[in-house]
């Protein structure tokens, strides 16, 4: 207020701001019609799920900050971080927010969203694909070790085939190409 | 005979089969059916469910489904299939829109996901359903004390309204087979291996964390039941020694293997040369 | 012999108090230095604990009838009572048992018991009105600074020749057994605190300044408006620890303030469609049950900013730019917004410290504190003499009520 009276101009300062208006107010709701979003509102900021996580320490945007953000409205900060990309899932934040925030499938949902725009690492691409083109994670390379152990050296029922045609029809064919 | 419908998913096949084998005998000897399941596939592990919910739905809605046909439980021996299933299972029978939206695309095989099979970890089985005095009428060569570390792997415990794994159980199929439980401080904490794809260092670091904490506690070896855990903690293993110069020596046992030991089986039946860490001298010593 | 016993202060402390010795077959002497009873809950609109409306009328509008929580009928029918406004203690002597004590009133001009608001003067005189339309005794109250002929002509107009604007102060002296002192609090206007300019802009006010706004028998009918050109108002915010919790002003955490924050804020999200409010705090302190005002407001989407204010500049379009320091993100944000709302410590009100001399009590950051060796209870603050209310420190209703019950049983077991 003191700054206002005699400089009535711009204030000089350093603090350069996040002006909130250029924010996304629709970011919150978008999460909390997400798989699991919907508890999002009540985190109230205890840095519980941080004190819990494995790696935040090593991390620009702690888990509670993600919340905080997608509160807020940083909806760029957070589908573009590298936070989100390397949550091991691990869901110990999830376990003991206090205030039941599902904060390890609301990652999972910010990914989706993440994925929507693009903006996937490309070794998490890469297994995309591989699902997409092989309906698999792994494949039997060595039959041998399977046959010596006794087992048969195909896997009985797999079939990868329905998984390929599933993936064609959903977000992972239209993410890695091949999809219609 | 209690029969099962068995979900192997894509890793254990191709990465474990010593998993496989030694679940398959521990099964038998023990009087479980375990049918493998007919066109199924990957579970698409949480790498599908964040880049695509509904497609990591629609697959394992789809085995569920499958399963329904037959009505037994789905049983499996891997950490990630299990929580992808028990996620999916646990999502779709509280949420009615996505149920719906996923049985309009099941539909068109003629399948329909109504929850009323329950997706299962072959431990879990063990315990409930077998029961740990049945398992103790079979242990012939118990392990005489030796201390074993449980990672029980993020998937199995977490979160527990979904998974609804109680850690005990497998505390206690460690000790039927005459070994003891090693409690060390990091045992609720992630193997590493899901960031693996995209920092490799810190899956590293979080295994260092992991083998430590374990070696520390005293342990002779660890025992899991996943193949990503698995092969998390004993690969890592190796690689430790070249990038740190540290030698754990910490033999990864996948849980089926132990109880396979103590049942009288051989070295042989269940694979465990396979084991990257050298199992073998500590059998030795305890086989005397 | 119990009795009489002078109760300074009529809010809801000192009314239940009143009521209840009254009914206990003990004289009581209410005074009260405002022309009506009820204190600030007089001005409050919704009430926690329980979200009932403090405004619990029978009857329309303009006649509203009593506020049948705070015993206001009682106040007037209990032949117990002796309600005195306007009044003031002047001075006390005497021994602890047998106090003697000045009391002074001024002038009220206006006779309850002939009044029949009619409205006449009301609407003929800014000297006249009603301060609130709960206000007990049920009558008009006069402003003697703006008496001028026309207000003298209309008073000679009354139709039950209620005013009398020759009356003077008056003084008494009475001998009491106990007394209790109930004088609340009063909100700290905060022009101290440079930073809030609070004082400087008229969209800079208090959380009890907002309360009146949101009261829906307030000027405004409850519609939030700018105070400084009456346009609706689409953003406020709040900001908690206003004066409390610094050793600059107030040392003590005023206990309220963020429950009653945040009631206000969920009254504005649920009630006030589409204006968004955010609350910069540096602890949300709503204490035992009101936590769920604080989930409440989470699920309304009120927005929590952890941190303080960095600055506050007036925008010409009337809006204020209002920089934040964000400690959880570590981050400054800017936000526009049309009210600017100070939660505001809870000071002691004018007078508190003339009766602790008085009386020779103990103090606790200017409140009143009980006696070291008084019973578990805290309300004994002397020989004979009794606190309740804020008037020992910030305080929610129930507990006010409490404690002056309390001081009721105390009195009732011989004043010890
Ligand atoms: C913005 C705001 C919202 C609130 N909302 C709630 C709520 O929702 N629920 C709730 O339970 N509480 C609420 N409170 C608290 C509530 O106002 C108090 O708990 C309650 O009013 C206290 O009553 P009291 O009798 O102790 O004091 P007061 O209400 O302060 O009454 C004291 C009385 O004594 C008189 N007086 C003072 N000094 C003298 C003197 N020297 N001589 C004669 N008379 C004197 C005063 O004029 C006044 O009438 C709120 C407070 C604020 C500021
Ligand atoms: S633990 Fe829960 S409430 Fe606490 S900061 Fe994290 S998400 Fe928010
Ligand atoms: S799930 Fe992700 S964010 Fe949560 S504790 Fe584990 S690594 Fe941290
Ligand atoms: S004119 Fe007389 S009766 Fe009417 S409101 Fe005024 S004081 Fe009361
Ligand atoms: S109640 Fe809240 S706003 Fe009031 S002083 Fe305490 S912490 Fe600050």
């Amino acid at each position: 207020m003191s700054e206002a009276g005699e400089h009535s101009t711009t204030p000089v300062t350093l603090v350069d701001p996040i002006d909130i208006s250029t924010l996304d107010p629709h970011f919150r709701n978008e999460i909390r019609s997400m798989p699991n979003g919907d508890d999002l509102y009540a985190c109230f900021a205890c840095t519980t799920c941080t004190a819990a996580c494995p790696i935040a320490c090593q991390w620009t945007y702690k888990p509670h900050q993600l919340i905080r953000m997608i509160l807020l409205g940083m909806r760029n900060e957070v589908l573009s971080s590298k936070e989100i990309w390397e949550c091991l899932t691990c869901f110990q934040c999830q376990e003991r927010c206090p205030q039941g925030v599902r904060v390890t499938d609301i990652i999972f949902d910010c990914k989706n969203l993440a994925a929507e725009e693009g903006l996937v690492p490309e070794n998490i691409l890469g297994l995309g694909r591989q699902l997409l083109e092989s309906g698999q994670l792994y494949q039997v390379t060595a039959d041998w070790e399977r046959e010596d152990l006794g087992l048969e050296p195909e896997v009985p029922g797999l079939d990868p085939e329905p998984m390929k045609a599933i993936l064609h029809g959903t977000r992972t064919g239209r993410l890695v190409g091949g999809g219609d | 005979m209690p029969t099962y419908n068995l979900y192997m998913g894509c890793s254990v096949p191709a990465n474990y089969p010593n998993y496989e084998i030694s679940m398959l005998k521990v099964a038998e000897a023990l009087g479980i059916d375990l049918v493998y399941m007919e066109g199924v596939g990957c579970c698409g592990s949480p790498n599908l469910r964040a880049i695509d919910y509904f497609g990591w739905l629609l697959v394992n809605a789809r085995t569920l489904a499958i399963a329904e046909k037959s009505g037994h439980d789905v049983v499996t021996p891997c950490n990630g299939c299990f929580g992808s299933l028990k996620d999916v299972h646990h999502f779709l029978l509280h949420n009615s829109e996505y149920r719906t939206r996923v049985n309009e695309e099941l539909n068109s095989e003629g399948l329909e996901f109504t929850g009323r099979v329950r997706p299962r970890h072959f431990i879990e089985v063990l315990y409930t359903d077998i029961g740990i005095d049945a398992i103790r009428e079979k242990v012939t060569r118990p392990l005489d004390g030796v201390g074993i570390a449980i990672h029980y792997g993020c998937h199995l415990l977490r979160p527990a309204d979904v998974t609804e794994f109680d850690p005990a159980i497998l505390d206690e199929l460690v000790r039927v087979t005459g070994a003891t439980v090693v409690e060390y401080p990091l045992w609720k904490q992630c193997c590493g291996a899901t960031v693996l794809p995209v920092n490799e260092a810190l899956a590293v670091r979080l295994a260092r964390d992991k083998l430590k904490s374990i070696k520390e506690a005293g342990a002779s070896f660890i025992t899991v039941v996943c193949p990503a855990c698995g092969n998390q903690l004993d690969l890592q293993q190796l690689g430790l020694k070249t990038s740190y110069g540290e030698v754990y020596d910490l033999p990864v046992l996948l849980y089926p293997q132990i109880l396979a030991l103590a049942m009288g089986m051989s070295e042989d039946e269940i694979g465990l040369e396979m084991n990257r860490v050298p199992a073998q001298p500590i059998l030795e010593h305890l086989t005397g | 012999m119990v009795g009489p016993v002078l109760i300074v202060g009529a809010g809801v402390a000192g009314m239940t108090a009143a009521v209840e010795l009254a009914d206990a077959g003990v004289h009581t002497v209410l005074v009260e230095r405002l022309s009506t009873v009820g204190g600030n809950a007089l001005r409050l609109y919704k009430a926690f604990p329980t979200d009932d409306c403090f405004f619990c009328f029978e009857g329309n509008r303009w006649r509203p009838g009593i506020r049948k929580c705070f015993y206001r009928s009682a106040l007037t029918d209990q032949p117990n009572i002796d309600l005195r406004v306007n009044t003031t203690v002047v001075d006390i002597s005497g021994t602890p048992g047998s106090f003697t004590v000045r009391l002074r009133t001024e002038p009220t001009y206006v006779d309850p018991k002939k009044c029949i608001l009619c409205g006449l003067c009301t609407t003929r005189s800014e000297a006249f009105k009603l301060s609130s339309p709960q206000c007990q005794p049920q009558t008009v109250s006069v402003d003697p600074t703006l008496l001028d002929d026309e207000a003298r002509r209309v008073a000679s107009e009354c139709p039950t020749h209620a005013i009398d604007l020759d009356a003077t102060p008056s003084e008494d002296t009475l001998v009491v057994s106990d007394i209790v002192i109930a004088t609340g609090y009063h909100e700290f206007k905060p022009q101290g605190v440079q930073e809030y300019g609070y004082g400087e802009h008229p969209n800079i006010i208090t959380q009890l300044e907002l309360a009146e706004m949101l009261d829906p028998t307030g000027p405004s009918g409850g519609v939030l408006l700018r105070p400084s050109d009456g346009a609706p108002v689409e953003r406020v915010m709040m900001v908690q620890c206003v004066g409390s919790r610094s050793v600059d002003h107030f040392p003590f955490c005023s206990k309220i303030c963020c429950v009653f924050a945040l009631k206000h804020a969920n009254i504005i999200a649920q009630e006030h469609n589409g204006i968004r409010v955010d609350v910069v705090y540096m602890d949300i302190r709503t204490y035992d049950r009101h936590e769920r005002y604080y989930r409440m407001a989470r699920r309304a989407g009120v927005g929590f900013i952890r941190g303080r204010v960095s600055r506050v500049v007036p925008r010409d379009d009337g809006r204020l730019d209002v920089v934040i320091y964000d400690s959880l993100l570590d981050q400054y944000l800017q936000y526009e917004v049309d009210l600017f709302v100070l939660s505001s410590a809870l000071e002691p009100s004018e007078g508190t410290a003339a009766l602790i001399s008085q009386l020779g009590l103990q103090d606790r950051s200017g409140f009143v504190a009980p006696v070291e060796d008084g019973s578990v209870d805290g309300v004994m603050a002397g020989d004979h003499v009794f606190v309740c209310g804020t008037a020992l420190g910030p305080a929610e209703v129930p507990e006010s009520v409490t404690q002056a019950r309390a001081v009721v049983s105390r009195i009732l077991q011989g004043g010890v």
